[in-house]
């Protein structure tokens, strides 16, 4: 078993070829052909200062562990990670997946710090810092984000963390057509509401446009009118339902069953021409359309939809050797970071 | 400067866009560290990207080593011209291509100035949010470059966070582009941005780059507290931080530096500390917030709290503030900005750590914190006239940074390393740190050519001048408010 940075450094210098794994939540991307460094050992929060909006953290820690710490100082990791019953936060990170409430502050990028690594040679260091801004250095533990474990294995992640919202209301909105729920997340986009999330959903026919408004208790209930006047004003809505028991609306995956599940990150530009082509499959776009999970039966047709759109997408679950779907990620700058970091080419 | 390469620069350029004549390149023998001058072997003004694509594969070519420019407000001499080199002014590439208010983006030329974005977004109830003092003259290229702040970074970041997407002409001039136009920046796959954002002009330019938009607060709420003890200002900003509230902004000024504020009439109260704090967001959150944030205050010793009643009276209280660099210029001949970061929970021990050194050092020093993030600029005094002045100022800067260091802190929050805190770089990384960042460099631009000679220690060291105004301050082409 992985305890630490020793151990993940001997294991890299001991294989030729190997595969960072978290908690494996996420199975698509782990169907490689190579050894697999299980990083669930590697569990803790290593210093917490709420009064500094700071968290270090070991990245194999269960992200569930992390958020429950977290929510007893009234913070929270406002990248939203996804899959928090069975991810480690390092995964959370590698694979770059948010929820909804995203929409608020930000992805991972905008609130990873810093981090401590073991690259392809099996050295260690720390790239970024600790404290809420820095500028000294490359940025390399923003690249980490999203970088599925191919360039460097994170093994300790420095977090910025906000205070979260004493409470929230949720409304949903439907439209007769997929493109009046688009125009009218436009709108909101023009306007002065500051949500903390806002989804799409397609339906069978038309589509909701689901909003989430944070802040006080005292304040919660006229904010929610005025919002929801707003949006019957500028957009006119087929009907517009305020949510009771809310907080279930926003797991944004549930529902997306089938065999293959997928992130794609788009444009709202791009999304009614996608949403067409995804026909039939189940589908919400989080992020005002700027993010989209699909899940559908085959991961090869979707891989074949992105192509065609100018896409990415990412597998989270399905059966192919590879999940990155879509147009090609090779990028000159990232191979010149992979031949630094990874020269041998060991970290796949 | 190289014949030949020069003979290569005029058919890319006609002669009013290459300037080589001694008097053409002095307003580009320095930045806004005044200190550090060099005098380059040629700048162009190219005016589109094409142009700046086949000046750089012609540098690459020639191995002459090139500095990126936009407006030259560094404060570390990050664009300090390279002895001998090509400056590349990028001011021409000013084109704001798009503003889409749907997707609340902008996609722009690096030679934008910063506050252009909000204006031409302004229409739209859309601004762009890092503000840097020096917004209405830097360029996003320069913002990019060093992933500048601003006093209102702690809710929505710095620049890194507001940039989706980039076109990028490496070192080498291979072309790359990543992020696009979703909100979701890289979204899959390494953040190529973030990498970009703040590697100082050492991997190569940008040519374009689709920013994100925030809608404007519906409304603002700014505060200033009065305090006759700086730790007392201190506190307050712990009780702040404490409370879960989340402001826009929250900022310290010490005695010297509200006594600077007063030379451009800022008309502040007479205190030992001035707190500023501002909310920003949906009226109805906002007001509730502000009664809480007025009661904290009110319970942590103020002897004078002020708060803005309209736009008017807020931008009195931020002018002060956004211009105590230059207000600072006014008391002394010469000034150091420095800026240094450390936990905000030992703002005050780094204050009077400040306290007892200046005093070693029988200098004054001036502050002026991005108090939120633990963001120091302590404004060292001097006259540069004395001899020895400047460097017993420098000296005293760089006891400063290595105290942040020690108290777990950066030796910049957002000004870079560039020239100046090079040498302070084995200070906050290990060896390995160091080594790994060049290499990734050398990875980059194996010919070391871009912005050579800064952020990494060694290399040889530029004279050291006299103080003084900018060259261009000096023209009167800009002013440091
Ligand atoms: C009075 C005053 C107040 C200031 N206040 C702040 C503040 O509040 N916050 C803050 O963060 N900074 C502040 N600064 C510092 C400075 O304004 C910022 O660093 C700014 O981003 C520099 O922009 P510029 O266009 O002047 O860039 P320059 O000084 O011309 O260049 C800065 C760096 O960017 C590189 N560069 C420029 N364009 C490009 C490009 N297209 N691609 C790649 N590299 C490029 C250059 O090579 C150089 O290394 C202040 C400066 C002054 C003088």
């Amino acid at each position: 078993m992985i305890a630490n940075e020793k151990d993940i450094q001997a294991f890299v210098k001991a294989h030729a070829r190997l595969h960072v794994r978290g908690r494996g939540s996420k199975p698509a991307l782990h169907q490689v052909d190579a050894p697999a460094l299980d990083l669930s050992g590697l569990r803790g929060i290593v210093d917490y200062q709420p009064q500094e909006f700071t968290l270090t953290v070991r990245a194999g820690t269960a992200l569930r562990e992390v958020m429950a710490a977290l929510a007893e100082q009234g913070q929270y990791l406002p990248f939203d990670p996804l899959l928090a019953d069975s991810a480690s936060i390092g995964g959370a990170v590698a694979s770059n997946l948010s929820g909804s409430r995203r929409h608020r502050y930000g992805g991972a990028r905008d609130f990873v710090l810093g981090a401590s690594v073991v690259d392809g040679t099996g050295q260690a260091y720390t790239v970024g810092g600790k404290v809420v801004k820095n500028a000294a250095g490359f940025d390399l533990a923003k690249f980490l984000v999203g970088s599925l474990g191919r360039y460097a294995i994170m093994t300790e992640l420095t977090f910025k963390v906000f205070p979260d919202v004493p409470q929230f209301r949720s409304l949903r909105f439907r439209y007769e057509a997929l493109a009046a729920a688009l125009e009218a997340s436009y709108a909101l986009n023009g306007s002065r509401f500051e949500l903390d999330a806002l989804d799409i959903v397609p339906g069978a026919v038309g589509a909701e446009l689901l909003a989430r408004l944070g802040g006080f208790r005292e304040t919660l209930p006229a904010r929610v009118e005025g919002f929801s006047q707003f949006v019957s004003k500028a957009t006119a809505p087929q009907q517009v339902e305020v949510i009771q028991d809310e907080s279930s609306l926003w797991d944004c995956l549930a529902g997306l069953n089938g065999p293959c599940l997928a992130k794609v990150t788009l444009a709202p530009r791009q999304l009614l021409a996608l949403d067409a082509a995804l026909d039939g499959a189940n589908r919400r776009y989080t992020l005002a359309g700027n993010s989209g999970f699909v899940a559908c039966e085959d991961a090869g047709w979707l891989d074949d939809v992105l192509a065609r759109h100018g896409l990415r997408g990412l597998l989270l679950r399905g059966d192919v050797p590879c999940p990155l779907l879509g147009l090609p990620l090779e990028n000159v700058l990232a191979a010149r970071v992979k031949a630094t970091l990874d020269p041998l080419g060991k970290l796949v | 400067m190289n014949r030949r390469f020069l003979g290569a620069l005029s058919k890319i350029y006609p002669g009013e866009r290459l300037l080589t004549r001694d008097v053409e390149l002095l307003p580009y023998e320095s930045d806004a560290l005044t200190a550090f001058q060099t005098k380059p072997g040629a700048v162009v003004l190219p005016e589109n990207a094409d142009e700046v694509i086949a000046t750089v594969r012609l540098c690459h070519e020639h191995s002459v080593p090139f500095v990126a420019r936009g407006s030259g407000t560094s404060l570390s001499g990050g664009s300090l011209p390279i002895a001998d080199g090509l400056t590349i002014a990028l001011n021409r590439l000013n084109r704001i291509k798009r503003i889409d208010p749907q997707q609340r983006i902008a996609v722009v030329e690096p030679g934008v100035v910063n506050l252009h974005i909000s204006q031409a977004a302004q229409p739209f109830g859309l601004y762009y949010a890092p503000d840097p003092s020096s917004q209405s003259i830097c360029t996003i290229g320069g913002n990019i470059a060093f992933n500048s702040g601003g006093a209102h970074c702690l809710k929505y970041g710095m620049t890194s966070n507001h940039v989706l997407g980039m076109k990028v002409a490496l070192a080498d001039g291979s072309l790359t582009e990543f992020g696009g136009e979703s909100l979701d920046g890289c979204g899959i796959g390494p953040d190529l941005v973030g990498l970009f954002v703040g590697s100082e002009g050492l991997f190569g330019i940008a040519l374009e780059m689709t920013l994100r938009l925030l809608p404007i607060p519906e409304l603002y709420r700014t505060v200033l507290a009065a305090f006759d003890y700086l730790g007392r200002a201190g506190d307050a900003v712990s009780r702040v931080v404490a409370s879960g509230l989340l402001p826009g902004a929250i900022e310290i000024m010490d005695r010297l530096a509200i006594r600077a504020a007063e030379t451009v009439g800022a008309n502040y109260p007479d205190a030992e500390a001035l707190l500023i704090v501002e909310l920003e967001g949906e009226a109805l959150q906002v007001e509730a917030e502000f009664t809480q944030l007025r009661e904290l205050i009110e319970d942590s010793g103020a002897f004078e709290i002020r708060t803005a009643q309209n736009e008017d009276e807020r931008a009195r209280i931020w002018k002060g503030r956004k211009s105590a660099f230059s207000a600072v210029g006014r008391l002394s001949p010469d000034y150091i900005v420095q800026d240094g970061v450390v936990p905000r929970s030992r703002l005050g021990e780094a204050l009077s750590q400040i306290n007892a050194l200046k005093r070693s050092y029988g200098l004054e020093v001036a502050n002026v914190f991005h108090a939120g993030d633990g963001n120091l600029h302590p404004l060292i005094l001097f006259d540069g006239r004395e001899a020895g002045a400047l460097r017993k100022a420098e000296a005293l800067a760089g006891e400063i940074l290595a105290m942040c260091v020690e108290l777990g802190g950066s030796i910049t929050g957002e000004h870079g390393v560039g020239v100046e805190k090079r040498d302070y770089m084995p200070a906050m990384f290990s060896e390995a740190e160091l080594d790994i960042m060049l290499a990734l460099r050398q990875a980059i631009d194996p010919r070391e050519i871009a912005n050579r000679g800064k952020m990494f220690p060694s290399g040889e060291a530029p004279a050291l001048k006299m103080q003084g105004m900018h060259p261009l301050e000096r023209q009167g082409l800009i002013s440091r408010e």
